[in-house]
């Protein structure tokens, strides 16, 4: 299935891009555009305004595919805790992880401009964070 | 940097109205706009200089401002000469300096604690460097003063290492 979303994608949406394989759809193929008109027919869209896979109330875009696809594991649980307070710097959770891990993507952002290559390099550093979450829960 | 005008930063301007009652929201507006660091051009006019997360937090903020009953539209602009870009970039960097004041201030009453031998300043200089990042965050254009805040906190820590291991060499364990 074709997914879509806007470029530069920051932490929410390079974490749904891992969610989205590693959880929903491991054949996924991902397009990246600039403004909403560009977006392909038929795609799925996620983390832009109006679509159904998007910040919803408090939400950010990852824990609305949580829910969305009723995910519910624990070590996801906690990622979208981090995602969530990188992205939206509420600190509603208070995870001090999201400011190292805001700085690491924002950094990587700089050196993999272009989003499919980005995202291909942050889904390992999601991976690690959910292999190491993991060591605690199991 | 500003001699340039190819140089120039783009910005992105949010634009909004929000009805008056209830006011929590036009409040919860006023106070993320503060969190992100954006200067008010006029009421109901933020500006802040645009990059992939500035912009896209003021696409979020638009969609709750649209949420809660109000109008928002989002800009990217350039202020039409170089003069009036001077300015604001002065502007940003001003709102900046009393954070970055209290931060110094407050780190030097720490650093002077720490060496008079005072304990449990940690959680206190944690907090600052915390404050520090925060601010740190929003301060787009290197504010002169941010270079004396990270001084000043570093040299409060160093004197709280010092009082620390000192106390743990004469035997007097205090925890962290």
């Amino acid at each position: 299935m074709l997914w879509a979303t806007r470029r530069g994608c920051h932490v929410d949406r390079t974490a749904c891009v891992w969610l989205i394989r590693r959880f929903v759809d491991p054949q996924a193929a991902f397009a990246f555009f600039g403004d909403p008109s560009e977006a392909p027919d038929g795609a799925e869209l996620f983390d832009v305004v109006g679509a159904r896979l998007s910040h919803r109330g408090e939400d950010c875009s990852f824990e609305t595919f949580l829910k969305e696809y009723e995910l519910e594991d624990l070590v996801l649980r906690e990622i979208a805790e981090i995602v969530h307070d990188a992205d939206l710097r509420d600190e509603k959770y208070g995870r001090p992880e999201s400011e190292g891990l805001d700085a690491i993507v924002r950094g990587m952002q700089l050196v993999l401009p272009d989003d499919q290559t980005l995202t291909g390099h942050t889904d390992v550093l999601y991976d690690g964070l959910y292999a190491y979450l993991s060591r605690e829960v199991l | 940097m500003l001699s340039d005008m190819e140089e120039r930063t783009r910005w992105v301007i949010l634009v909004y109205q929000l009805p008056r009652e209830p006011s929590r929201h036009r409040v919860a507006v006023w106070r993320k706009l503060k969190d992100l660091g954006a200067l008010y051009l006029q009421d109901g006019v933020a500006a802040l200089p645009e990059d992939a997360v500035t912009r896209e937090q003021l696409e979020w903020l638009q969609l709750r401002i649209r949420e809660a009953g109000g109008e928002a539209t989002l800009w990217e602009a350039r202020p039409g000469t170089v003069a009036e870009e001077r300015e604001l970039v002065g502007a940003f960097r001003d709102s900046r300096e009393e954070a970055y004041r209290t931060i110094v201030a407050e780190a030097e009453r720490v650093r002077r604690k720490a060496e008079m031998g005072g304990g449990a300043l940690l959680e206190q200089l944690g907090k600052l460097e915390r404050e520090f990042r925060e601010e740190r965050r929003r301060d787009y254009f290197r504010s002169p003063l941010r270079t004396e805040a990270a001084a000043a906190l570093k040299a409060a820590r160093w004197a709280v290492r010092e009082a620390t291991s000192g106390a743990v060499g004469r035997g007097a364990r205090s925890g962290k």
